[in-house]
């Protein structure tokens, strides 16, 4: 078996970075033996001939002499029948991404790609109270009871809110019904997944991908799967954690608009989403439910099957650039080989993606 | 067991020195004027005479010398104890314990490593000035690969002593010059117990400020302390004993009761031991119950004068510390 | 007590005695020169592929002062080295895989990965460590020959420095605790006539190193480096003199350093004709004469000393390259040494 072997500028001290080319004593397809000069090279301390680690056939004179080459850098290239070492070579060539919009899609699924930007409502500029001075329990407090910091009067030095002062102003009962309201409903939705039957796969995957991308894999997956006839679009609401809990943007058919377009739509949805402010055009119709975990820096957790929805999948942090992904699904509407080749899938897809 | 035995900090250290070297073989005491002087402070007293000059060696004006020979002699089974006469004269001996007792362990993979105790009066008061006052923990404290005790009162002294004679990692154990004579508060107990280095002491408990302080700063806090608490203020002490390796919980555990936190040290405050506790309060759970900015006393950041005014305006003093109190609790409610 | 795994873990004793006393010793004495010079040559090799981090340094031409030393001593007498130490680790019969998988950052290696070149410490054949700081190992040295008076075990202890370690404090006053001790000590200088690229013409006010004994009250004695019988006779007459309680002796070894201090150097401060006239005075070649005449060694012997060496060295080497490299998952765990219970 055939070797390519570059043979790079040598580091020729301990802070070398670089070396001069200064000529080739070999040609292009020329046979070299074992120790024969190759080239020389030069730093500002050193001259060195630098020697052909195995007998090869030269291929290709990468740079030229007089080039200032880095260290490790290749300076010509080698074929040999010896493996020489253990040596990382360096990149392939880079793949060029294909997003899952452009792969096969029937006319039909073509027509459905209407996701033009949501106009969204304006957000309010950068809360006013975050210029305010608060000591550090109280501005704990004042989130965590709904009370805008600009209602209170500090007394502290330097115009800084104490204790004290917070407790002058009561927390706003309708922060508190709101937030309530919420725990409630996501507490009666845990009850109502309960008694669905439904069983969860889990698998790891290496890869970095981000939440658009998660978002539109998951729905691609689901669009080769699922049976579009009983939904004419898949819905993928994603959670995110806002001051009064959780909200559940949707986006429909993420997979068929532009990933660019997409990604934008994803951030500025979250942001509006942890303000509490989702347009009530993205609460409806979800087909499946994200869950990112590892925002948190958690691992797993069995993903919770929504009302009418079929599957719901979280993905958490394993350790650096692992993740796990669980798949939850309904096994009235799948069955064990759907699930498992639904998750296949996903992780095919986001590994894909990161590369 | 408790009996009501006070002993100054220098006859505790004694103590602790004769207990480990009746129960091993390996320790033995070396530094300059410890044999038949007795100890340029008076802490090893009459060992020499009780153990020969095989186990208290006198040695010449050579601190690069014999904390090197400390080094050599732990790496082949013995367990050293070298006095350095004035926390200032490590510096002379800075290579062998930051380039080679810290990092000799981590450096050879496991394969050696170096039990021996370097201990050192540090301090001002004494009116001995700039070369011969400094407090530098820190400059320990930031060598990854050194443990670092300072104890504050002759009980723990002892109880430190002996657990960090038993570590089988370099020690560098750091007394103070004012308090040799001192009696402190506790009785010290009998026989060989040890206090295990990295665990911080509540010295006293309280609800409305937290104090931090090490070395002579426990003992000036804890009469603070007294003194403000006629005033309606309950403050609580806490003394971490080790700064490295540094035991934190009790202090997270403290700011989250009383919301404001003070610190205390002898040492100029730049870049001192106080800023560590202050990062981690800071960085952790606990920083989300302050209800006042953390205060740091410390000593000025000059290096010791010697007239005896000046000495006393260069460091934190008691009521230094009373104010410190009255002050983060009017200001902050 | 190691936290890493190697291969053969049995050490045995390395033959002792005089190079010239028999064909044993003098195999002996020619295969760890070579070994000595292979190794560095393959260091060299190593480090100008770039597959070695940071620096090193090399002592090619400077074989015969460990293995003549070494050859006095105890698998149990100990030895301090310098950041120039390879020769001195292997003469004390150190393990060639784990030394190059130490400088290729491997797990196997001694240090596992974290000392490198520098730091390299071998305990069961009683190396104390190379050292990275000039001079740094001399007190560690005279500590570990006053444990062994008190222990009474009755190893001795041999610093290994360069020129310009004696005009550092620690030296001077290791060298003073060891006379006033009178432990048993071999304070063993490489003269190697630069410091760097400072040169012991400039660097010392004396011409003969060896006087500063005097000031000490310790012999002082000259050798020539790079004649490994002539080394190996000081060094036993000092092992002697050390083991009968007569204390230190200082040793002063003429040598020289083929190659620039470290792989940057660019030989700046010295001659064509200075290297190329110590290149002839290369101790195996010398050694190799010397045993053939005493009728110890075959020329045939001989080169096939040098292919033993040599096959080792290249086994070590790729053993190393396809070692598992050291993983950054335990490092804060080994700062301190936790005690077993």
């Amino acid at each position: 078996m055939s070797f390519k072997y570059p043979v790079v500028m040598p580091k020729m001290s301990m802070t070398m970075e670089a070396g001069e080319l200064i000529g080739f004593h070999v040609k292009v397809g020329d046979k070299v033996k074992r120790g024969d000069v190759l080239f020389e090279v030069m730093t500002d301390k050193i001259d060195m001939e630098v020697e052909a680690p195995e007998d090869g056939v030269i291929e290709s004179l990468i740079e030229k002499p007089g080039a200032k080459v880095e260290v490790g850098n290749p300076v010509l290239v080698m074929v040999t029948e010896t493996e020489v070492m253990v040596f990382d070579f360096g990149s392939a060539e880079v793949q060029s991404k294909t997003t899952p919009a452009e792969t096969g899609l029937s006319p039909q699924q073509k027509k459905i790609d209407a996701t033009t930007p949501i106009q969204l409502p304006p957000v309010p500029a950068v809360l006013q109270s975050e210029s305010v001075k608060a000591v550090p329990k109280a501005r704990a407090t004042a989130a965590k009871n709904g009370v805008d910091l600009r209602t209170v009067t500090p007394t502290g030095p330097d115009h800084t809110i104490t204790m004290k002062d917070l407790l002058q102003v009561s927390p706003d009962p309708k922060f508190i019904k709101r937030k309530e309201a919420n725990r409630a409903l996501v507490a009666r939705g845990i009850e109502l997944s309960r008694g669905i039957a439904q069983t969860t796969f889990t698998r790891k995957v290496i890869a970095d991908f981000d939440q658009a991308t998660f978002i539109a894999s998951w729905a691609s997956v689901l669009r080769g799967k699922s049976n579009l006839e009983s939904n004419p679009y898949i819905g993928v609401a994603l959670i995110v954690e806002s001051r009064y809990g959780s909200a559940l943007p949707v986006f429909r058919d993420p997979d068929l608009c532009h990933h660019d377009v997409l990604r934008t739509l994803v951030a500025a949805t979250i942001e509006r989403a942890k303000h509490g402010k989702v347009p009530v055009a993205m609460l409806t119709g979800a087909t499946t439910t994200l869950f990112d975990l590892s925002l948190f820096s958690m691992g797993t957790a069995t993903p919770l099957l929504f009302p009418n929805q079929a599957t719901s999948v979280t993905i958490g942090r394993d350790h650096e650039r692992t993740k796990v992904v669980s798949l939850t699904i309904d096994l009235n509407s799948y069955d064990f080989y759907d699930g498992v080749a639904l998750l296949d899938s996903l992780v095919a897809a986001l590994s894909q993606s990161s590369n | 067991m408790s009996n009501n035995r006070m002993l100054t900090m220098a006859e505790a250290i004694r103590e602790a020195m004769s207990i480990a070297l009746d129960e091993r073989p390996e320790v033995f005491l070396l530094g300059e004027d410890v044999g038949i002087y007795g100890g340029a402070f008076g802490v090893s007293g009459d060992m020499y005479h009780r153990y020969g000059a095989e186990r208290v060696l006198d040695t010449p004006i050579s601190e690069l010398g014999i904390v090197g020979a400390a080094v050599g002699a732990a790496l082949s089974g013995m367990r050293p104890i070298v006095e350095i006469q004035f926390s200032d004269f490590t510096a002379q001996a800075m290579d062998q314990i930051a380039n080679q007792a810290a990092k000799i362990h981590f450096m050879l993979g496991g394969a050696l490593h170096v039990p021996m105790v370097l201990r050192t009066p540090q301090g001002s008061g004494t009116g001995a000035a700039a070369q011969h006052s400094q407090n530098l923990e820190i400059w320990f404290a930031s060598v990854p690969g050194l443990k670092v005790v300072v104890p504050s009162n002759p009980a723990d002294a002892k109880g430190l002593l002996l657990a960090a004679i038993d570590d089988p990692n370099p020690v560098i154990f750091l007394e103070h010059k004012l308090l040799y004579k001192s009696p402190g508060i506790d009785p010290v107990p009998e026989g060989s117990t040890r206090i295990p280095l990295g665990v911080s002491k509540i010295v006293r408990e309280g609800g409305d400020v937290t104090i931090v302080a090490t070395g002579i700063m426990v003992s000036r806090s804890y009469q603070a302390c007294k003194t403000i608490a006629t005033e309606g203020i309950s403050v609580e002490l806490i003394d971490p004993r080790t700064i490295t390796p540094l035991d934190m919980k009790p202090i997270f555990e403290s700011v989250e009761k009383t919301g404001r936190l003070i610190v205390v040290q002898e040492g100029p405050a730049h870049a001192g031991f106080i800023n560590e506790v202050i990062a981690q309060v800071t960085g952790s759970p606990s920083f989300g119950s302050l209800i006042a900015p953390i205060r740091r006393l410390a000593g000025l950041n000059i290096p010791i004068p010697y007239a005896p005014q000046l000495e006393h305006a260069a460091v934190p003093q008691v009521e230094d510390i009373e104010a410190a109190v009255r002050k983060i609790v009017a200001d902050w409610q | 007590m190691r936290e890493c795994e190697s291969g053969d873990m049995s050490v045995k004793q390395l033959p002792v005695g005089h190079p010239l006393s028999s064909p044993e010793l003098a195999n002996h004495a020619l295969l760890y020169m070579w070994r000595i010079r292979k190794f560095e040559e393959a260091v060299e090799e190593l480090f100008g592929r770039g597959m070695m981090h940071g620096t090193m340094h090399l002592s090619i031409g400077q074989e015969a002062s460990p293995t003549g030393v070494c050859m006095a001593l105890s698998i149990k007498d100990q030895i301090t080295s310098t950041h120039r130490g390879h020769g001195h680790c292997i003469a004390k019969g150190a393990d060639l895989t784990r030394m190059i998988a130490e400088l290729l950052g491997k797990k196997i290696g001694y240090c596992g990965g974290r000392g490198g070149s520098m730091h390299i410490a071998d305990v069961e054949t009683g190396n104390l460590g190379a050292n990275g700081v000039v001079a740094g190992g001399i007190p560690i040295a005279a500590g570990a020959a006053l444990a062994s008076k008190m222990m009474r075990t009755g190893t001795v202890v041999v610093s290994f420095f360069g020129d310009g370690a004696m005009n550092e404090g620690a030296f001077h006053e290791a060298a003073n605790l060891a006379a006033i001790w009178r432990l048993p000590m071999i304070l063993f200088c490489e003269n190697n006539r630069y410091g760097m690229s400072s040169s012991t013409a400039k660097a010392f006010a004396i011409d003969n190193l060896a006087d500063r004994s005097k000031g000490y009250g310790i012999p002082g004695i000259n050798v020539d480096g790079n004649d490994v019988v002539a080394v190996y006779e000081v060094a036993h007459a000092a092992v002697s003199r050390a083991k009968s309680g007569q204390g230190p002796t200082l040793i002063v070894a003429d040598t020289y350093r083929w190659k620039g201090h470290s792989r940057s150097d660019k030989n700046l401060y010295r001659t064509k004709e200075e290297i190329e006239q110590w290149r002839a005075k290369d101790p195996i070649p010398r050694f190799i004469t010397s045993s053939l005449k005493a009728g110890l060694l075959t020329q045939e012997q001989c080169d096939a000393i040098q292919r033993e060496a040599t096959a080792a060295v290249k086994s070590a080497v790729n053993e190393s390259l396809r070692a598992e490299p050291a993983d950054p998952l335990h490092l804060l765990e080994a700062v301190f040494k936790v005690n077993t219970p």
